[in-house]
């Protein structure tokens, strides 16, 4: 065990232990612990391979950026143990290493790892293509990372929209400065750290740090109007201050992602502990200050027995302190101030153990410890579109431009005091408080519904803060010898030095070609690295390589998070409950659930055509037209004349695009005076909405039109089959005398005591029929009615599939399935319908035309020779002998009613007479022939049924 | 004639107690009223687009620019839109069958609805009375803001097919919120 005593600024509760095990062992731990804290406090200091050359890897950094120790925990894989706090019973496991964490196989790569230098794998792999497949399978057994569970139950992660006045993004010092003054100025401010407790770097400093800090977070919680979320990360900023940000601290959910829409962001990150580059940098025992610091003082976990401290800043010196107080020996402090440097950290895989000075002498220590400068995390500025400038006194990046809406502080901003920095970021919290007023201002201006704001809007407060100071300190980036630059990624500065020789030489492309700064650190411990030894090869500074484009997300987030709570709307006609009672096969149509079928559609068929059927047709799209120009819309939408139409009719009509292409088709009745119902399929109901108000708003506002969906304010229920009259006879007091309510005809009254009614005669299944729209609210009472009243007529509900069966009986074309994109409405055997004497309709100029041409494909309907065969829909038609496609199946069914198959398709025009006979290329590559018949209907060409 | 059937029919266990609820009033009368800006129509409705007001026992909701919704009994509502002045082109239409109507009541409502839909619900931007159609999730709604005794309250009303996806998700989302469902 390596668990130090009590120490002042613990988080751990030494009075809540808990057990989980670490490859099978027991690991014992408290409460507060990280996974990673725990494990080490058991004495083990190796916690991954490394991805390319599995080589041992223990803690660099001992937070939420450590590269080095990705653990599987159960079924989770890719987990930060640095970062995830311990808790009893878990079951953590090393990840990608075979048959142990102690002796990988794979760390056999490390023997060739000469050969497998950067590009290794584009140069190695790429011929003879042929042998990609077995490439892969091999490479697929070093792919790096943990194993991801296909039965593991999907977990509830949720969304969530906020919209701060001020989003703080940071939670040390900083950070919760300006929280407190944004809060004190009256904004609503959302304050967001990464780690699982505010404060930052003072929580692991002196008892002075920490008293400052517990009188933040004291002043955070106190304030209603601040909003913590902790163990969360602003992982992106968009356009308009839009931020993403993942929270892993729900309470119910496991991840939650808020889509923030922050008037003001306040970026306060902190700044990020560089590694040095040097040979051996990767071995066990080898930490940044930060990590030795975190672990004395927040775990209470002795990270070595001897160390070497190298130093460069207040950090480093202050890590020696720790150190020495937690009773290890610091044999040796290297001040780089002071020319100190180091060249090598030396020894077995698995441990430091001796490390080579820049003097040549050689110190024996189990933990190498450096503090050779700061990354400043500027991703979320450049989101914003700020490119950060290198300043080479103070060795870090500093924003150069930003927005209105962005402010910066913090170690971001410069450097100075404690009290310095807390000062300057509660003017920046004011000064974001005040900016966030002006802008929810103008929002409110811009939005109808909010609380107006009287007077001038104050023009954008300036930028009136003091600026912060910047300390000098030394550039260091790399020894005198080779090491790695990005330890999840196993890139070397050699393997900078190579790809920069190979002509690599632009940031962006060594990025690429090395995999540098992509592993999922996101190069906040790599870049500055990496554009460093990339300088050095190039023989330039820092500032004239430049840096990659930084791009979200921040920090990696899960693809649980991202897919968020799963909204799925579906549908639903007011009889549906009936349709669950009655096991009807559902069919997902769009969105609406419907009923496929009963168990019998061919059964449902002849009923329908013996006695009488019923079937839920609600998705019906369903037009509300009402105004004096109501006329001039419909003929202005549809082929066919329009002005004429008497109260009480009914008129079908087909709807084409400008480009002559059918859209859509249906019927449209004119109830009373400037009042008309359209109908549309059911898939076109919004699109067909669209097109007639963009008529209307666009073309003709002049026009008095107003137009109301009404799809679902009625219920419909086609009632067909020979004995559909006397069955709604006795339901209605409309008169249904054939010879006053005739085919085509609509009326209104009530139906089962529903009033408001309307029912018209049209004929989709070519049966006597009375389509009826009732109120939904009465939907499922008249469906129910319907089949009482129905029983001894023999009355049954049919599906989707016995419609569609009885529409390609009659040879009726469904828009989209026996029409495509291309079709125009020439082909579909309707030009009777397409009247070029009207002033004025869509697709007039293009239909002109067309109907002049002599090549465009048919609509016709189709028999197979066999009449047991049925094509698939989408079979295609050849010419006889050849492979040259001349048409296709489009719809196709065994008829109950004609005991055959029957199809409708499209061919080009020379096969397109009745009596043609056709090639249809089955699905299994047979050739079968079929004959064009003469009539569209199989069934009752004249009609004779539906007009009774 | 039967009644007026709603198109969530779940059962629901009722927590009356609850501080936070969610009813469904979708046998609410509800009336559209087209009408041009600044017709006599439009005045007489006096709630602009994004606004509402009581009026005569009914509750008049500026959907859009033209277009008003009036809620009700149905006596209430039939009464004010058959007072409407009928100079020009103007539409009543009853909808009470094609929208659902729900009412999400508390004081954690707005917390609610952010985790639903994206609007801003705070008081500057959404104060009582106003008006706003949104997605809601993923269903088109429009979202009154209609206070109760000076505790949040929004009606939310969605197209009749979707309303018990829509019942059920607000009532997933208000979960952690102890969200419980009231008889209208």
């Amino acid at each position: 065990m390596t668990r130090l005593p009590l120490q002042p600024g613990e988080v751990i509760d030494r009075s809540a232990p808990l057990n989980f095990t670490w490859n099978g062992d027991q690991i014992s731990a408290f409460t507060g612990d990280t996974i990673a804290s725990a494990i080490m406090a058991n004495g083990n200091r190796i916690f991954a391979r490394s991805m390319k050359y599995h080589r041992p890897r223990g803690l660099l950094t001992a937070d939420f950026w450590d590269p080095n120790s990705f653990v599987q925990v159960g079924d989770d894989p890719n987990v930060r143990s640095a970062h995830r706090l311990a808790e009893a019973g878990m079951e953590v496991t090393a990840q990608n290493v075979w048959p142990s964490l102690d002796y990988d196989v794979k760390a056999a790569n490390g023997v060739v790892g000469k050969f497998l230098t950067a590009g290794f794998y584009y140069k190695t792999f790429m011929k003879p293509a042929k042998l990609w497949p077995a490439y892969e399978k091999v490479l697929a057994q070093f792919a790096p990372g943990g194993k991801v569970d296909l039965n593991t139950p999907h977990m509830y992660h949720d969304k969530r929209y906020a919209h701060p006045d001020v989003l703080v993004a940071g939670g040390g010092p900083a950070g919760m400065a300006a929280a407190i003054a944004a809060a004190e100025a009256g904004a609503q401010v959302m304050l967001v750290e990464h780690e699982h407790l505010l404060g930052g770097s003072l929580l692991w400093g002196t008892e002075a740090d920490r008293a400052v800090a517990a009188e933040l977070v004291a002043a955070c919680e106190a304030a209603d109007n601040i909003e913590i979320l902790l163990n969360s990360t602003v992982t992106g900023r968009y356009e308009d201050n839009w931020c993403a940000i993942a929270q892993r601290s729900h309470p119910i959910a496991v991840e939650r992602l808020i889509k923030a829409r922050a008037k003001m962001l306040v970026v306060a990150p902190g700044l990020i502990e560089r590694p040095y580059v040097f040979a051996g940098n990767d071995k066990p025992g080898v930490m940044l200050s930060g990590a030795v610091r975190r672990l004395i003082n927040l775990y209470a976990v002795k990270p070595g027995q001897k160390a070497v401290v190298f130093t460069a800043n207040a950090a480093g010196d202050r890590a020696a302190e720790d150190l020495t107080r937690a009773g290890i020996d610091v044999v040796r402090v290297v001040d780089a101030r002071n020319g100190g440097n180091i060249v090598a950290a030396k020894g077995g895989a698995k441990s430091v153990e001796s490390v080579e000075l820049g003097d040549g002498s050689t110190v024996e220590a189990d933990l190498l410890v450096t503090a050779i400068g700061w990354t400043a995390p500027t991703s979320l500025l450049n989101l914003a579109g700020d490119r950060p400038a290198y300043d080479p006194v103070a060795a870090r990046f500093f924003s150069s431009q930003l927005p209105d809406n962005i402010l910066v502080a913090g170690g971001l901003a410069g450097d100075g005091t404690t009290d310095q920095l807390i000062a300057h970021a509660r003017d920046t919290g004011e000064l974001a408080a005040r900016r966030a007023v002006v802008i929810a201002q103008t929002l409110q201006r811009l939005t109808a519904r909010a609380v107006n704001v009287d007077g001038d809007i104050a023009p954008m407060p300036a930028d009136d803060r003091t600026t912060l100071r910047r300390d000098p300190h030394p550039e260091l980036h790399r020894s005198t010898t080779h090491g790695l630059v990005d330890y999840s990624e196993d890139v070397s500065s050699k393997d900078l030095f190579s790809a920069a020789k190979e002509g690599y030489d632009s940031v962006e492309l060594i990025k690429r070609f090395t995999t540098a700064t992509m592993g999922p650190s996101q190069g906040k411990l790599e870049t500055v690295n990496t554009v460093a030894v990339l300088a050095e090869a190039r023989g330039e500074t820092i500032a004239e390589v430049g840096t990659t484009v930084w791009r979200p997300p921040y920090a990696p987030i899960t693809l649980g998070a991202l897919g968020g709570r799963i909204f799925e709307p579906v549908r639903v006609s007011s009889i549906q409950p009936w349709h669950e009672a009655n096991r009807a096969t559902p069919i997902l149509a769009g969105q609406w659930v419907r009923p496929e079928h009963y168990g019998d559609p061919a059964g449902e068929v002849r009923n329908v055509r013996e006695n009488v059927g019923i079937i839920d047709v609600t998705p019906l799209g369903k037009l509300d037209l009402r105004g004096r120009d109501v006329p001039k819309l419909l003929s202005m939408l549809y082929t066919n004349k329009w002005m004429q139409l008497p109260i009480g009719s009914v008129r079908y009509g087909v709807m084409c695009a400008e480009d002559g292409v059918v859209m859509d088709d249906g019927v449209t009745a004119h109830i009373a005076e400037d009042h008309y119902m359209m109908t549309t399929t059911s898939s076109g109901a919004a699109g067909v909405w669209e097109w007639a108000e963009n008529w209307l708003q666009t073309e003709h506002p002049d026009w008095e039109v107003h137009i109301t969906p009404v799809t679902t304010g009625f219920t419909s229920i086609n009632v067909a089959g020979p004995k559909s009259r006397e069955l709604v006879a006795r339901l209605t007091d409309i008169d249904l005398d054939p010879e006053t309510f005739k085919y085509m005809q609509v009326r209104t009254g009530s139906v089962a005591g529903v009033d408001n009614c309307f029912m018209w005669r049209i004929g989709f299944t070519g049966e006597l029929s009375y389509e009826l729209h009732v109120p939904s609210g009465y939907g499922l009472h008249v469906w129910e009615t319907l089949l009482d009243q129905g029983a001894d007529l023999g009355i049954k509900a049919f599906g989707l599939e016995a419609q569609r069966i009885m529409r390609l009986e009659k040879g009726h074309f469904i828009v989209g399935q026996d029409t495509d994109g291309l079709t125009k409405m020439p082909s579909v055997g309707m030009n009777g319908l397409i009247k070029l004497d009207k002033d004025d309709f869509a697709g007039k100029a293009e239909l002109a035309i067309s109907l002049e041409q002599t090549n465009l494909p048919k609509v016709v309907a189709i028999q197979t020779t066999d009449p047991t065969i049925v094509p698939e829909e989408a079979c295609q038609i050849v010419r006889a002998g050849t492979n040259e496609i001349i048409g296709r199946i489009t719809s196709s069914r065994m008829s109950p009613t004609l005991g055959r198959s029957i199809c409708l398709g499209q061919v080009l025009p020379e096969a397109a007479d009745a009596g043609s006979n056709l090639t249809v290329v089955m699905t299994t590559g047979e050739r079968i022939t079929a004959k064009v018949m003469e009539h569209h209907a199989h069934f009752d060409p004249e009609g004779e049924r539906l007009r009774v | 004639m039967s009644e007026f059937a709603s198109s969530v029919v779940k059962t629901y266990n009722e927590t009356a107690s609850s501080s936070l609820t969610l009813s469904d009033l979708s046998a609410t009368t509800k009336a559209i009223v087209r009408a041009g800006q600044g017709t006599d129509a439009a005045a007489g409705l006096g709630a602009p687009f994004g606004t509402s007001r009581v009026v005569d026992g009914t509750l008049v909701v500026g959907v859009r620019p033209t277009e008003w919704v009036v809620l009700g009994p149905a006596e209430a509502v039939w009464a004010f839109t058959d007072a409407i002045d009928n100079t020009g082109h103007v539409s009543k239409i009853d909808f009470t069958h094609s929208r659902a109507l729900f009412r999400l009541t508390g004081e954690d409502a707005p917390k609610v609805m952010e985790k639903i839909c994206s609007i801003d619900w705070a008081d500057a931007m959404m104060p009582d009375s106003a008006v706003v159609s949104a997605s809601v999730a993923k269903v088109s709604c429009d979202i009154i803001r209609n206070d109760v005794d000076g505790t949040r309250s929004y009606f939310i009303m969605s197209d009749r097919s979707s309303a018990q996806y829509l019942f059920d998700a607000i009532l997933d989302a208000g979960e952690e919120f102890k969200l419980g469902v009231t008889r209208a």
